[in-house]
């Protein structure tokens, strides 16, 4: 788990991995849904969910956070331009600068938003195989009219696999550079130049490789797509994720739960 | 004759591109209800590179790809809440930015000067379509949506542009499309 990434497919037996992957899409679509419109109270419901189904996949909530750190970062950053732009009643102030009741409540809100958001992202990612994926892509595409469904499916596939190659080209260009020094350039333009550039450069490369490969390969569209998983814990999984949806409006839509809240 | 490699390469480009955007969309200031991020850089040099139609096809996969729940909209974020939301303005846009700049791009000759003015292009259209999104969004005035959805990204954007003209010089030799 110490190489878990935003896209890392772990290996598993649990529900959540053996759940038909069109199921678990139509599950991400409604818990995003139902996100976009809850308050604090539905977030909280749907924390407690998303932590246990994380926890039941093998990744602790430490581990979670430490590989989302930079985008917790970036959340706190969120959260505090909304604290000090969103004029409300001031809570406290600091050298001119206030901190509204309403912009803390806001930036709360949409930062707890988002986190949940990359949460169901990495519950997908960590618990689908990109080859489920493929065959999911293809048979939602399928009925929709002139899109190459087995083309974008194959796209899909070498996305997923290109990812882990431009960070690892980034981070081998980047102790490159360092050990050229070029990190002690001063000019931040030409620092950036020297960086950005290589690294394009041998992933375009490196995508040219992979074209001559699939060909030494033989690699076609025609290929015999995989079966997916059937059984009752799919249906089972879409009435707990839609109850967990209607909850989660559900709370934050009572006027008890505003009452605490806010 | 045309070989298997040569019909292979427009794809696997195409893929390339798709993930060269999320990496970029990771890359994000969040400075208020949009944030900045090097994605657009990145949608507007597929169309430079790939040509109109397969950067279409570039951006619809990507899209296509967060709406089925991967995390790679800005600061890893995906699913149709996202799309739907104040933002999906800007990311619906980029089909028709990435359209636009390609046409441009190719009937301006891919010359450096003609590639900056399609990426502008480019811009104009995924503020075309963000703004306005945002308004509704957010229920705000034209004057508020334009400061708080345009007016902060025009310097980076600039630069964005001037960068992605840079680096298609440099990228487009070893492209064989």
């Amino acid at each position: 788990m110490a190489n878990l990434t935003l896209f890392t497919f772990c290996a598993g037996t649990t529900t959540l991995h053996r759940l038909d992957v069109r199921h678990k899409t139509a599950l991400v679509c409604m818990v995003s849904l139902a996100l976009f419109t809850s308050g604090f109270a539905g977030c909280l419901a749907c924390f407690l969910v998303l932590s246990l189904l994380t926890r039941t996949i093998g990744i602790s909530l430490p581990q979670l956070l430490g590989q989302l750190k930079w985008f917790i970062l970036l959340l706190g950053i969120m959260f505090a331009a909304r604290a000090l732009t969103i004029p409300g009643d001031p809570v406290f102030s600091f050298s001119g600068i206030v901190a509204t009741k309403e912009g803390l409540a806001q930036g709360a809100l949409v930062a707890m938003r988002f986190f949940l958001v990359m949460m169901t992202g990495l519950l997908f990612s960590a618990t689908t195989r990109p080859a489920d994926l493929k065959s999911a892509a293809q048979w939602f595409l399928k009925p929709v009219p002139f899109v190459p469904e087995k083309q974008v499916a194959i796209m899909i596939s070498l996305f997923l696999r290109f990812l882990p190659l431009i960070l690892s080209q980034a981070g081998q260009t980047a102790d490159a550079v360092n050990a050229r020094c070029g990190n002690l350039h001063k000019n931040p333009i030409r620092r950036i130049r020297c960086q950005t550039l290589p690294v394009l450069k041998k992933t375009f490369m490196a995508a040219d490789r992979l074209c001559l490969a699939m060909d030494a390969r033989c690699y076609s569209e025609d290929r015999t797509d995989l079966e997916f998983e059937t059984g009752g814990r799919n249906t089972l999984s879409m009435a707990a994720g839609t109850g967990l949806c209607l909850l989660m409006v559900g709370l934050s839509h009572s006027s008890f739960f505003k009452m605490i809240f806010w | 004759m045309i070989s298997q490699t040569d019909t292979l390469r427009p794809m696997v480009y195409t893929s390339l591109f798709v993930a060269l955007i999320t990496v970029g969309a990771f890359i994000t200031i969040p400075i208020g209800p949009v944030p900045i991020v090097l994605q657009n850089m990145f949608v507007l040099l597929a169309g430079l590179i790939l040509g109109p139609a397969r950067g279409t096809a570039c951006v619809a996969v990507y899209l296509l790809v967060g709406l089925a729940g991967l995390p790679v909209f800005a600061g890893g974020t995906s699913g149709i809440g996202k799309l739907l939301g104040p933002t999906g303005g800007y990311l619906l846009g980029y089909l028709p930015a990435v359209l636009v700049t390609g046409v441009l791009s190719k009937t301006l000759g891919k010359k450096p000067a003609g590639d900056i003015l399609a990426m502008a292009a480019g811009s104009v259209v995924v503020y075309a379509a963000g703004v306005p999104w945002l308004k509704i969004a957010f229920s705000m005035s034209w004057g508020k949506a334009v400061s708080a959805g345009m007016l902060p990204f025009l310097l980076g954007d600039a630069v964005k542009i001037a960068a992605a003209a840079v680096i298609a010089k440099k990228i487009r030799p070893l492209v064989k499309l």
